[in-house]
């Protein structure tokens, strides 16, 4: 059975690079866990396993907010390193040739061009309208809000989806 | 400079480079480089790493670290979610060294490897080997699209083709292209014998009736009952020819496309649906026909007509002429921008109706789970949703289809009404030398006829748009990369069964390494146990082996020939495969084991189904061999279909034969039955048995221990348990548990 961990029942320091030691308040101690995300697409700030370093899972945070601050922290820091999702703010260009498409795009996390090999199975809208994109070495990109952006950006989106 | 030449992923940023020539020692020369593309910050930005002999270099523009080999306890790529890591391990303590994204991971893999080995003292030279193989591997990508190639110069099949759409099109239109050609000469014909009706109109109205001349009229009536005769007949005969050639060409775009999808590898269906592909097989293809007739047909006949009707206006009437073309600048520019916003409709359509067929080809063939867990609301309401997204497009894209083309008619049907104002106007207020009546009513039929070719030309692009998409998702299948025989390919005939992995490391994709530096040698005759937890790569050594997937690093002999130089059909014929879950085709019990050797001998058919344990109950059969299996035919039990399933492995006679968790769901009687028929099934070849249940293995000469995608551990039985490692745990907590089952029958609980 899952140890959920509810609240404030838990002091977590982060010791490392996506890594956190977990203190319960009834004397329980776990050394240089691994948080992840248990739903990595749909619940971003829910159920967030601790893994140690055989892949073993400790405990499962059922909600990141009702930890106390300091805690709360730690683990979006581990989340943060871990999870390399960049949001697409602009999209800028986009050119199809011999079958790829080829994005060049703006993300928070800088400008990149990136290959997509198939428009049908690698560009993904999920049910709350979020885009999911996946090019061609496997890094993923997300786009929270296409009505967000620019219309430029809309307007090349709009042949893709 | 020589320096500079060292092998590298792509031009080092030059302040970079700088640094890390400058930071150099006398002597010392840089070897390679990975240009990573993230920075400890994570964001995107460039930073290298970079090595000589005796130490290495990781830069970014802010920073240039070295690090020597010497005391590296381990070095590897943590793999995060999007992005990783190298890490080496000294005095115990974890140093993090550079980050980047997948793009760049493969390579990393390789630096982390030549990291750890250099450090371990391995020979140096044989390390810079694997880093030049790799190197080499990632040139073999084509300069235009990117994409890796299969060997060394080979041509990329995707730009090759899809540059050549119209080529690859043609190749199911040119063996048709006499019953077309006929097609296009009698639409010509039919085309201009309607040219005539209108012309005929004015000749009696302003001639004939005046005249009264009934010899004149008797004569024009026979000749437009002439006209409707050809026309109609010529029509029907069209049709039929049209339909004959149409059918043929959809008929060769399925087989090609079905025959394609057979030799397709097993990465394209990790990735795509099913369904998607059934549904490109029955439908897209059928779109592309009905634009290929549109293409090779009604584009001539529909020229011919504009530029026909367009001379015979002007003869007729120049003034009038130039009156009725007032609305076609309308028609033109309201069908680009028709176009325009109709185009991103077609791919949303499809991409609705794909997934609503998704849910059919997941559902139905799982009926009996949906029935069992209750499940059918749920099925119905999930079927509802996607269908209702489907509506959702298709009744938006219809507002554009339908209320467009209608505006556009309406300007083109009021464009007429200026030819029956003005034109009217003159035929009452002018003699009749300057426009008769019968001039103004066949010059009104002819703009009508006038508008059809016109409105064809201007939405032809829409329609292309259309086809586009379907010629798209079809090419998709035609074009992919098939499992290809190299081609000096070694066709095998028997093989006597070494098996040997050296260096394997493999990836479904590149957020997680599924095996990891493989090095295994099977003899001939062993039988090799394979053993490991769920997820832990024993089944993708096997795939790897059936030669499922070729895109591994490293290489797998058999018989000291690296299997991708062996002719595929041969190699795979030499392997008899029993899987978990026996898979039985819509057929007879005896064309299912007679599938591998189709024209197999009865009594050898039988021979295999007695070895294999199955003839007993075969015979039990009211219908015997003949009993039809699937839909409406008999249902045998999984222990059953196993049995077969060894019958078709051994009717084959293999030489290497592969058990892939055989027995996981059967009882212990038919456990028994089976294990009776393998162990008379393995002697004299080579076995490889992946099992959950140990027991199983107790004929196994040697078992491989596969853990996290490495091989933890490898030899027999007895040297494992004396190990007292993984297996030793594994067969304990098995034979605890058979023991507590024990003592609980014994006890009556």
């Amino acid at each position: 059975m899952a140890n959920y961990i509810n609240g404030d029942e838990v002091r977590i320091t982060k010791v490392g690079t996506c890594l956190v030691d977990v203190e319960f308040y009834s004397g329980e101690r776990f050394e240089g866990l691994e948080p992840r995300r248990l739903f990595p697409l749909s619940g971003l700030r829910n159920y967030i396993t601790l893994l140690d370093s055989d892949l073993k899972e400790k405990a499962v945070i059922r909600d990141l907010d009702r930890l106390m601050p300091d805690s709360k922290k730690a683990i979006e820091d581990c989340l943060e390193e871990y999870y390399l999702i960049p949001r697409i703010t602009a999209v800028l260009n986009i050119v199809e040739k011999f079958g790829v498409l080829k994005w060049t795009i703006m993300t928070d996390r800088g400008e990149r061009t990136i290959r997509i090999k198939n428009r049908h199975s690698d560009i993904k809208t999920l049910y709350d309208g979020r885009i999911l994109v996946r090019d061609a070495n496997d890094n993923r990109y997300e786009i929270p809000d296409v009505s967000a952006l620019d219309k430029h950006s809309q307007k090349l989106l709009s042949y893709e989806l | 400079m020589e320096t500079h030449n060292f092998l590298k992923n792509r031009e080092l940023p030059e302040a970079i480079e700088k640094k890390l020539l400058e930071a150099l020692g006398k002597d010392e020369k840089l070897l390679f480089a990975i240009v990573a593309d993230l920075t400890p910050e994570a964001t995107y930005g460039d930073s290298v790493i970079a090595f000589c002999e005796k130490r290495f270099f990781v830069c970014s523009d802010e920073a240039l670290r070295e690090y020597v080999y010497d005391g590296i306890e381990d070095c590897f790529v943590k793999r995060m979610y999007g992005n990783a890591r190298l890490v080496f391990l000294r005095d115990g303590k974890k140093n993090e060294i550079l980050s980047f994204t997948y793009s760049v991971a493969s390579l990393c893999d390789m630096a982390a490897l030549f990291i750890k080995n250099v450090a371990l003292g391995e020979p140096f030279s044989e390390q810079l080997e694997i880093v030049e193989a790799t190197y080499d591997k990632l040139n073999l990508v084509c300069p235009k699209c990117g994409r890796t190639l299969i060997r060394q110069g080979a041509e990329c099949i995707h730009c090759q083709s899809k540059s050549k759409i119209a080529a690859k099109l043609m190749k199911y239109v040119t063996p048709q292209w006499k019953r077309l050609l006929v097609c296009l000469i009698l639409s010509i014909i039919t085309t201009a014998v309607a040219l005539f009706p209108p012309y005929a109109t004015k000749t009696i109205v302003d001639t004939v009736i005046p005249n009264r001349d009934l010899k004149g009229l008797a004569t024009l009536v026979l000749t437009l009952f002439l006209c409707y005769l050809v026309q109609h007949v010529i029509s029907a005969l069209r049709g039929y020819l049209l339909r004959i050639s149409g059918d043929r060409i959809v008929m060769e775009l399925r087989n090609d496309v079905y025959e394609k999808a057979q030799h397709l590898p097993m990465r394209f269906y990790d990735k795509t649906s099913t369904g998607s592909v059934i549904n490109r097989i029955s439908g897209d293809s059928n779109t592309i026909q009905a634009f290929i007739l549109k293409i090779t047909q009604e584009v001539v006949v529909q020229f011919f007509m504009l530029i026909g009707i367009i001379v015979i206006m002007f003869a007729m009437d120049w003034r009038l002429t130039l009156l009725s073309l007032i609305p076609v600048p309308l028609v033109v520019v309201g069908a680009k921008i028709f176009s325009r916003k109709i185009a991103p409709f077609y791919k949303k359509i499809w991409r609705r109706w794909a997934s609503v067929s998704g849910i059919l080809t997941d559902t139905i063939p799982c009926i009996r789970i949906v029935k069992s867990f209750a499940g059918e609301d749920r099925a119905v309401d999930r079927f509802k949703k996607h269908n209702a997204e489907w509506y959702k497009v298709d009744t938006a894209s219809a507002r554009i289809t339908t209320v467009f083309p209608c505006i556009i008619g309406f300007a083109v049907t009021c464009g007429s009404l200026l030819i029956w104002a003005i034109g009217g106007r003159w035929a009452i207020t002018t003699n009749e030398e300057m426009l008769s009546l019968g001039l103004l009513v066949s010059f009104i039929s002819y703009t009508s006829m006038f508008y059809t070719p016109v409105n064809f030309f201007a939405y032809l692009s829409d329609s292309y748009q259309g086809a586009l998409a379907a010629i798209e998702r079809i090419l998709d299948i035609i074009d992919a990369e098939p499992e290809v025989n190299l081609p000096d390919a070694k066709k095998v005939t028997h093989l006597d069964g070494r098996i040997e992995f050296k260096n394997v490391n493999f990836s479904f994709d590149k957020t997680k390494k599924t095996l990891n530096n493989i090095n295994l040698t099977i003899e001939p005759g062993d039988i090799v146990g394979i053993v490991g937890t769920t997820g832990s790569g024993k089944s993708t050594l096997i795939n790897l082996l059936m030669r499922f997937y070729d895109n591994y690093d490293g290489e797998i002999l058999v018989d000291g020939t690296d299997i991708k130089n062996l002719d595929l059909e041969s190699y795979r014929a030499c392997i008899g495969y029993v899987q978990q879950e026996p898979i039985m085709f819509s057929d007879t019990i005896f064309n299912n084991i007679a599938y591998g050797v189709p024209n197999a001998h009865v009594e050898q058919v039988i021979h295999a189904a007695e070895t294999s344990n199955a003839h007993e109950f075969i015979a039990r059969q009211p219908d015997g061999y003949d009993s039809m299996l699937g839909e409406r035919g008999v249902g045998l039990s999984g222990g059953e279909k196993q049995r077969l399933s060894i019958a078709r492995a051994l009717l084959k006679n293999p030489s290497i034969l592969i058990f892939d968790e055989a027995t996981a769901s059967v009882d212990s009687e038919t456990e028994n039955l089976i294990q009776e028929a393998i162990e008379r099934l393995i002697s004299g070849r080579t076995t490889l048995m992946i099992a959950h249940r140990l027991s199983t293995l107790k004929k196994a000469n040697k078992i491989v221990v596969v853990d996290q995608g490495k091989i933890i551990e490898f030899g027999s039985h007895e040297e494992l348990m004396a190990l007292k490692g993984k297996y030793y745990t594994l067969i304990e907590i098995q034979s605890l548990a058979e023991k507590t089952n024990r003592a609980r029958i014994e006890a009556g609980v």
